[in-house]
Formats: C-alpha cells, sequence, structure tokens
C-alpha cells in the first residue's frame, strides 16, 4: 500500500493489512481516498492511481443514486451518534459490473493533526451467498426443521410453518412450541421422557415417531431426528421432523385391508372345503338326494364366485389407498 | 359331551358366541340345538351355510325333534330360485347379504312363536363373511343382539374359530354375554 508523503503514519499502519484479503482504504475528509490496498484494487477492479486523491469512486462503486443516497445516509446516521461504524454490509458494483457485498469497518484517526479514516471492506459476497443457498436449502425443504439455542426456537423453515400452522413469528425466540405441539400434559411427558432416555445413551435420536396437534387442532404423526451442532462456543441442537401422518394411515389401512381379507378368505374356504367333505360322506352314505346334493354344490360354487369378486375389490382397494405401489405389481393387482 | 350352552346363562336369556374348528363346527350346531330342546327350548336357526332341507335330515338323523326347530334359510332360494315358505317351519331369503330381508323373516319368526322359550342359533358369522365386510356384519351383529335383549330372547352366533380378526372379535365380545370356545 503505497499513501501520501504526510500520511506515512495512516500508510504504515495500513501497511501491516496491504497483503490482508479485505479492502483497506484510508480517507481524508469528505470521502477522498489517500490509500487504497491491493485487495481492493483486486475486489473493486479500480486500481490505485484510479482512485488516490478523487472521490469519484465511490459513485462507481454505488452506481445507482438512490442506493448510493440511502448508503450515505445511513453512515451519516451512524455517525451521527459515534465516529466510527462495524460491520455495515453494502453492495458495490466492481469494474466488471459484477456485484459484490462488503462488510464494513472504520476507525478514525489523526496522523499529523490530520483527520483520517480508515475503512476495512471485508468480501461477504461468498459467504453471503453459501448463507443464502443455506437458507434456502433449509427453507424449501420438505421436511420440518428447526434449529434450537438452549430450547429457543432461532430456525423454523416453511416446512415447519405449513406442518405446524405455527408462523416464524410465532415460535422464533421463544420455547413454547413444544406444548403448543404436545397440548396434553401427560403425552408431553411421556415425549420428554423418552427424549430424555434416548439422549442419556446418545446425543441424537432418529426416527422418533410422536403425535403433535397443529394450530388448526389436527393430528400428526411426526417422525424426529435430532443432531447437536457447535456453532460458535454456543451448542445447538437441529431437529428434523418429518410429517408421516398419511404414510402410517396408508399402512394402517394396508394392514387392515390385509386383516380383512385374510379372514374373508380363510374361514370362509376352510368352511367351503368342509361342506363338500360333508355332502361327499353324505353322498357315501347314501343320505343326501340329487336335488339336494345339487344346492349344496350351487351354493359352494355361489360362495367360491363371491370369495373370487371380494379378492378383487380388496385389490383395487389396496392400490388405490396405496399410490406408491410399482407400476407392474399395482396391474397385476387391478386385474389388468 | 361338555355341555356347551350354560342352561342357567340361558336361563337369563344371555347371548353366546360359540367358536369351533371348521372341522367341527356343523358338529356343534347339531349339538347346541339336541341341548336347546333338552332344554325345553325352540330354536329358530338362521342358515347361511347348509340349506334348510340337509339341516333337517341332518338333525333327524342326530334324533332332533324337528317340531321344536324353525328355520330362515338363506341358501336354498339362491341356488333353485323359487321355493316357498312353510309357516311354522321355513322362511327363505334371496340372499345371506340381505340383511333386511334376513331381518324381516327373524322377526316374523320370533312372532310365531311368541309365547315360547326361543333361543335362536344363528350359522354361522364365518359364512357371512363372504358376503358382507366386516363392518357390515359388526352392525348387523349388534342390532341383532340389541333385539334379542329388547324381545328379552337369548341367542347363539356360530363361528369358525381362529377366523376372525381381533378387531371384530372385540366388537363381537362386547355384544354378547359369553365367549366359548369348543374347539
Amino acid at each position: 500500500m503505497t499513501g501520501q508523503p504526510n500520511d506515512n503514519a495512516a500508510c504504515i499502519e495500513a501497511n501491516f493489512l496491504d497483503n490482508a484479503l479485505v479492502m483497506i482504504a484510508v480517507l481524508e475528509k469528505e470521502g477522498k481516498i489517500v490509500s487504497w490496498n491491493h485487495a481492493a484494487e483486486a475486489i473493486t477492479g479500480y486500481s490505485y492511481d484510479e482512485v488516490v486523491g478523487k472521490t469519484t469512486v465511490w459513485k462507481q462503486l454505488y452506481p445507482d443514486k438512490d442506493y448510493r443516497d440511502s448508503v450515505t445516509a445511513k453512515i451519516a446516521s451512524i455517525l451521527s451518534t459515534k465516529n466510527y461504524f462495524e460491520n455495515l454490509e453494502t453492495i458495490i458494483r466492481t469494474r466488471s459490473g459484477d456485484s459484490r457485498i462488503i462488510l464494513w469497518n472504520t476507525k478514525k484517526i489523526t496522523n499529523m493533526g490530520l483527520p483520517r479514516t480508515i475503512s476495512v471492506g471485508l468480501d461477504v459476497t461468498e459467504q453471503r451467498r453459501a448463507d443464502q443457498f443455506r437458507e434456502s436449502v433449509i427453507d424449501n425443504a420438505n421436511i420440518l426443521i428447526a434449529v434450537l439455542d438452549k430450547g429457543k426456537v432461532i430456525v423454523w423453515n416453511k416446512a415447519a410453518e405449513t406442518i405446524t400452522g405455527y408462523s416464524r413469528d410465532d415460535v422464533i425466540g421463544k420455547r413454547d412450541i413444544w406444548k403448543w405441539l404436545y397440548p396434553d400434559a401427560e403425552y408431553r411427558n411421556t415425549v420428554t421422557r423418552q427424549i430424555m432416555d434416548i439422549l442419556t445413551k446418545n446425543l441424537f435420536f432418529e426416527n422418533l415417531e410422536t403425535t403433535i396437534v397443529t394450530k388448526s387442532g389436527e393430528k400428526k404423526i411426526i417422525a424426529w431426528n435430532t443432531r447437536q451442532i457447535a456453532n460458535g462456543k454456543a451448542q445447538q441442537d437441529i431437529a428434523i421432523g418429518r410429517d408421516i401422518t398419511e404414510r402410517k394411515r396408508a399402512e394402517e389401512a394396508l394392514l387392515s385391508y390385509m386383516t380383512e381379507m385374510a379372514m374373508r378368505l380363510k374361514g370362509p374356504i376352510e368352511i367351503i372345503r368342509n361342506n363338500l367333505q360333508d355332502v361327499a360322506a353324505l353322498v357315501r352314505n347314501g343320505k343326501l338326494e340329487l336335488d339336494d346334493m345339487a344346492i349344496v354344490l350351487d351354493s359352494q360354487v355361489r360362495n367360491a364366485n363371491q370369495i373370487a369378486q371380494n379378492v378383487i375389490e380388496f385389490q383395487r382397494a389396496v392400490t388405490e389407498k396405496n399410490k406408491d405401489i410399482p407400476e407392474a405389481y399395482r396391474k397385476f393387482l387391478e386385474g389388468e | 359331551m361338555t355341555v356347551i350352552v350354560n342352561p342357567d346363562a340361558l336361563a337369563q336369556k344371555q347371548i353366546f358366541l360359540i367358536l369351533a374348528s371348521p372341522g367341527n363346527i356343523r358338529e356343534r350346531n347339531i349339538q347346541i340345538i339336541k341341548e336347546l330342546s333338552a332344554l325345553g327350548y325352540h330354536s329358530a336357526v338362521i342358515t347361511t351355510n347348509f340349506p334348510y332341507s340337509i339341516l333337517k335330515k341332518l338333525y333327524e338323523q342326530s334324533g332332533v325333534d324337528l317340531t321344536k326347530v324353525s328355520f330362515v334359510d338363506a341358501v336354498t332360494r339362491n341356488s333353485i330360485g323359487s321355493v316357498e315358505n312353510v309357516p311354522g317351519v321355513v322362511r327363505y331369503i334371496n340372499n345371506p347379504a340381505n340383511l333386511t330381508d334376513m331381518g324381516i323373516a327373524v322377526t316374523e319368526m320370533l312372532k310365531e312363536h311368541q309365547g315360547q322359550k326361543v333361543c335362536i342359533l344363528y350359522d354361522s358369522i364365518s359364512t357371512m363373511l363372504i358376503y358382507l365386510s366386516s363392518p357390515n356384519i359388526s352392525k348387523f351383529i349388534h342390532f341383532v343382539t340389541n333385539k334379542l335383549r329388547l324381545m328379552d330372547i337369548s341367542g347363539v352366533f356360530l363361528a369358525v374359530e381362529k377366523g376372525l380378526d381381533p378387531m371384530l372379535m372385540t366388537q363381537l365380545t362386547t355384544f354378547v354375554d359369553s365367549v366359548v370356545d369348543t374347539g
């Protein structure tokens, strides 16, 4: 970093950071650039020679007048109460037309009786994009995601809002959500005990199924997975909940169909078998006339037809209830 | 031979669910009719399994007094079409699934034997499962047991053991006074 001769002290201070990956600009009063480091050149695309001694770079970095005015107003507002600012985030336009997000920190110094401002700009563009991507993934995930800091909700994604009916505004910064989701104290205690039991053995749990009550009073079955995550010094918990209500209902319906089918096949077929055995025995003993035998055989044929019809109905019912059945099995069950 | 239907419970107009293995269910039917006859009951048999004509012969062979038995037959008319009712002896219905006709036939049969000690024998819930879903059977049995209690009449429902799913079994158990597994 190079500075004017009378700004040696500021330049020396700035030189320590010359190779840093942060923008460093030393400004005179009214924003005229006194010093401009390599990182500033690399990030903005404007060279030292182009910017030093001028204020024009600010218009170049903030070409949109409205946005520039808003940044200026924000800076003025901060400087009206203190003589520096911290972590002021702005978006600059580089020489090549790219947008970069810069996190600004300033410090006022006096050099040889002259007031100077050292502005340090950290390019957080990639970090912000990663944050946005992560937030977007979390927000658009089709599963409930909640991050808890000592039980206080700090992340509550869209799926969490959809599944529970409770909005971010309802839950962020609060611990009450679990009381709302488990309004029955006894059940809540049971779930808490279950969780504590698991957590004493592991620091997480997987596929713990609980029944929540949504804001509208609907009951939903959620399969929970948790992990502890370290965020700096803080230990936070991430809770991921999958709404398995429909799957559970489908499983129960399937079980119910299968049981009904078994019951309506096994018993009746045994009865048909025994009826035919009885008829055979009666015929052998000469105790059954032809007409009687015909009636029994007719009725058993009718029973068998009805059982076959029942099976077809069951097949249809099963496929209707279970949309995930593979196509080949579906066709078979539907009798195609 | 062990008594299937407890006479004291029968006297108290109780309702029974009798379970039997598929191979024994016919024998249990006959044994119950003999027990009921011996206790002076008129048996009203609702058959969805064997036709009246054959049951009559089987009962005769077993020494049952047929004057003490009348029938609602849900089998014969379905096979041979038109067949006339014989008042006091047999009423035919077209189809085991026609619960309305079955209810009417049972009510009329019970009227014919008003003032007598009557017990209904329903043979069998398992055969009904061919024609009706378990929820419909459950509703029907509930209706029939309520009717029997209102009319102060005892009843016996026959079913194949291990042939009823736990849900239906639980429901039927709540409708009857006792369940007897005869094997």
